[in-house]
Parts: structure tokens; sequence; C-alpha cells
């Protein structure tokens, strides 16, 4: 029977999402009962949360000019590289799994932009990066940023299937089953919530609904570009643990 | 199955892109800049909390990428040799300015706050202002591992290697510091006793 104590080491992985099951079912069982460590998992998820939606904000202009100017003055650098052909040598790891991490990274990253909605810039001038003010926050604003972003996102989805598709052999198809199920349901409501703001456009609930969906959708592509990163590293027994967290 | 350098095509990416960059191409190292300033000026910006001065800070930290580029030898990724070296020049940074101000550094070893404990969460939504405080009261190492791992999303281990620091330690600064964040927030933002 699980403690406070115990659950206390789990606390980092469970708040990651990386238990494994038979983990994840011992803290459910411990938190049903122990209010205070209930309060503490909802406390640290929403710190997590909320540390992963702050804000991006942009460098200056200027300041890729100042940097170019300062190494133009600077002699090249120099050195010795591995040999580039050591390292191919010894990969036997589909090709696709790289490509694919960098796809879901870039499919991330396109969704941030939706996801940090604009706020005034660091300076005291209040200005964006190239000294523009910052762009004002509409409905018609989020939603072109919502299009683009959707864009952005089918693409690296299409591609990745693409390459996937290549070696459908070293992925489990039990895990890439499931992946692709969990993908379809939040995939539906995140249309039910678009649908929803463009009804209610200044609804709280219905944007709060769509950033919720999206949120899901982040969260199941870090899972997986996590396992993606422990396949990488050799690591079986904790892509095994990954895989089965992320076919829950 | 266990490879070697499974991700082959990224390092070749990061090998070429050094080689560019290396033989004088200076548009290489303007596809080095775009591709991480964004992370790289907000990560400086609160490990630093000199928000104001990030844009300077960027521009050290690519100056001294460049300069130091001769010592990348493609044993990790491009990305990270990056982080780890803008991460120690932070805490220079950190460093240099405490001892101008007569502050000790903190250390791994700096006790954790004083847990909550309440049946219910302490925390409603937590605001983008008020976390960006109570983050910029954490000790520096602790700072690190949360800004790397729950802010830009790195896993631990490559936490760690930028740190320089155990998986499991990364694991233990980061659970420090959103210990600290909760009672720093649950407490309304007053600074933390030890």
């Amino acid at each position: 029977m699980m403690n406070c104590e115990d659950l206390n080491e789990a606390l980092v992985d469970l708040v990651d999402g990386r238990l494994d099951g038979a983990g994840q079912r011992t803290v459910e069982r411990h938190l049903e009962g122990c209010g205070n460590c209930r309060a503490l998992v909802e406390d640290l998820r929403s710190i997590r949360a909320a540390a992963f939606m702050l804000d991006r904000r942009e460098p200056k202009a200027e300041t890729w000019s100042k940097v170019r100017a300062a190494i133009a003055a600077e002699p090249a650098p120099r050195g010795r590289l591995l040999d580039m052909g050591r390292g191919r040598r010894g990969v036997n790891w589909p090709v696709w799994l790289g490509a694919a991490a960098a796809l879901i990274l870039a499919t991330v990253i396109g969704l941030l932009p939706l996801m940090n909605r604009p706020q005034p810039a660091h300076d005291d001038t209040a200005q964006g990066a190239g000294g523009d003010p910052a762009p004002e926050v509409t409905v018609e604003s989020v939603t072109a940023e919502f299009e683009a972003a959707e864009k952005h996102y089918q693409k690296a989805i299409d591609d990745l299937q693409t390459i996937a598709n290549k070696d459908t052999g070293e992925l489990d198809p039990q895990v890439a089953a499931v992946l692709q199920k969990n993908l379809t349901v939040i995939d539906q409501a995140i249309t039910e919530s678009r649908a929803a703001l463009r009804s209610q456009p200044s609804s709280a609930n219905a944007q709060s609904g769509l950033f919720d969906a999206l949120r899901s959708k982040v969260a199941v592509l870090q899972q997986t570009v996590e396992l993606i990163n422990e396949m990488r590293k050799g690591n079986q027994a904790e892509a095994g643990r990954r895989a089965q967290t992320l076919a829950q | 199955m266990a490879p070697s350098n499974p991700a082959g095509d990224v390092k070749s990416a990061d090998l070429d892109l050094v080689g560019r960059i290396r033989s004088g191409d200076g548009a290489a190292f303007e596809t080095l800049y775009r591709q991480h300033a964004t992370r790289l000026y907000n990560l400086a910006s609160r490990m630093t909390g000199a928000h104001g001065e990030a844009d300077d800070l960027l521009q050290d930290i690519f100056l001294l990428a460049y300069r130091k580029l001769g010592s990348f030898r493609g044993e990790s990724s491009l990305g990270t040799w990056l982080y780890r070296l803008a991460m120690n020049h932070c805490l220079d940074v950190l460093r240099n300015r405490q001892t101008r101000m007569g502050h000790q550094t903190d250390s791994l070893d700096e006790p954790d706050a004083a847990p909550v404990a309440s049946p219910v969460p302490v925390l409603g939504a937590v605001s983008r202002i008020d976390l960006e405080r109570a983050i910029d009261s954490l000790p520096p190492a602790c700072r690190a591992a949360f800004l790397l791992h729950d802010v830009e999303g790195f896993g631990h281990q490559e936490v760690g290697t930028m740190l320089g620091i155990s998986e499991g330690t990364s694991k233990s600064q980061v659970h420090k510091a959103r210990m600290r964040i909760r009672s720093y927030l649950a407490h309304g933002g007053k600074k933390l006793e030890s």
C-alpha cells in the first residue's frame, strides 16, 4: 500500500505523465484516499501546464545585425569534427524516427502561437521585436492563427504518415493503432471546440474548450517525442514503458 | 536493436552546418541563430531575470558560440552544446551579479521549501505574471532545470547534459522548483524561507 512518502518519490514522473500502467494505478489508489496528496498533484500539474504555456517573446530584429557585425570582426572558428560517416555506419534504427521527432516538434511549435497569446514585449516601449506595436488580438486574428497552425499541423502529419508508412514493420502496430485512435478523439474534440467557438466567439467556455483540446494534443505529441527519444537512445525498457503509457 | 547513433540525420545536419560556418559561410551562422534565438532569448531572460537586457545577453551568447565553435566536435547535438554554453553564460552572469551584491551563490544542497499541506488545491488557475515572479524567486540551480524541462520541454537526460548534472539530479531539481513555486504562490508571492 503506497503512503504519502512513497508518492513523493513518484511525483515527478506522475506529473510528467511518465508512470507506467501499474505505477499509475498504485498512485491513483493512494490519491483516492488522500486529499492532501490529491491537492498537491493537482497544483503541481497546474504549475507544469502554466509553465508550458508561458509567453514566448521574440528578440529584437536588430540583435541579429549586431551579432553579424560582431562575428564579422572575428576569425572563422576552427576545429575538428567527428567523422560524419562514422555515426551512420552503426545506424540500424529506422530513418523515419529522427524525421518523425522533427515533424512532431514542428507540429508542436506550429501550435504554440495559438497557445501563447500575444503579449506586450518586456521593454518599456511595449513594442514588438521589430519596433512595431504589438498586434491587437481579435477573434479574426486568433482564427487566422488557428488556421495557419492547422495547415502546418496537417502537413506535418501527412509527411509523418508518408515516412512512417515506409517502415511500418518497425512500429508496434498496437501502439500505433491506439495512438491513432487517441489522436482521432482529440481531433474530434478540436473540431467540436472550433465549431463552438465560431458560434460563440466571446464565450470563455468555448475558448477554454479549444485550448484544453489543443493542450491534450500537445501532451500526446510530447509523449510520442519522449518515446521516440528513448527509442533513439536504445533504451528499450524505458521505451516499452512509455509506449505502454501512450497506448493506455 | 542497439543504435549507436540513431539520430544520424539530425547529427549530420549539425555537422554540415558547423562545417559551413567554419568555411566562412555567413548564411550558415544566421541559420543557427534563427533556429535557436527565440528559445535562447526567453531562456536567458528568465534565467537571469534581466528581462530588459535579454537582447544583449543573446548577442553575447551567440558571439561566445561563434568563438567556441572550434571546440564543437559533434559528440552531442549542436542544440545541446549551444544550450549548455548559454546556461553556463547565464550562471556566470548571475554569479558576477551576486558577487557584486555580496551574495553567495546557492548550492544544489539548498533546503527544500516548507511543504504546504492542504486537502484542497491551493492554486487556482496559475497566472502568467505570478508564475514569472515565482520563477524569478527560485535558486539558480533549480530555476535552470525548471526552465529547461517545464518551460522549454527538454527531457531530463538532455537537461542533465546541458547543466552537467545527472538525469536523477535534474528530476530532483525540477521537483524542488515546482514545490517552491507552489509554496510561493500559496503564500501570495512572499519570499520563501528555506
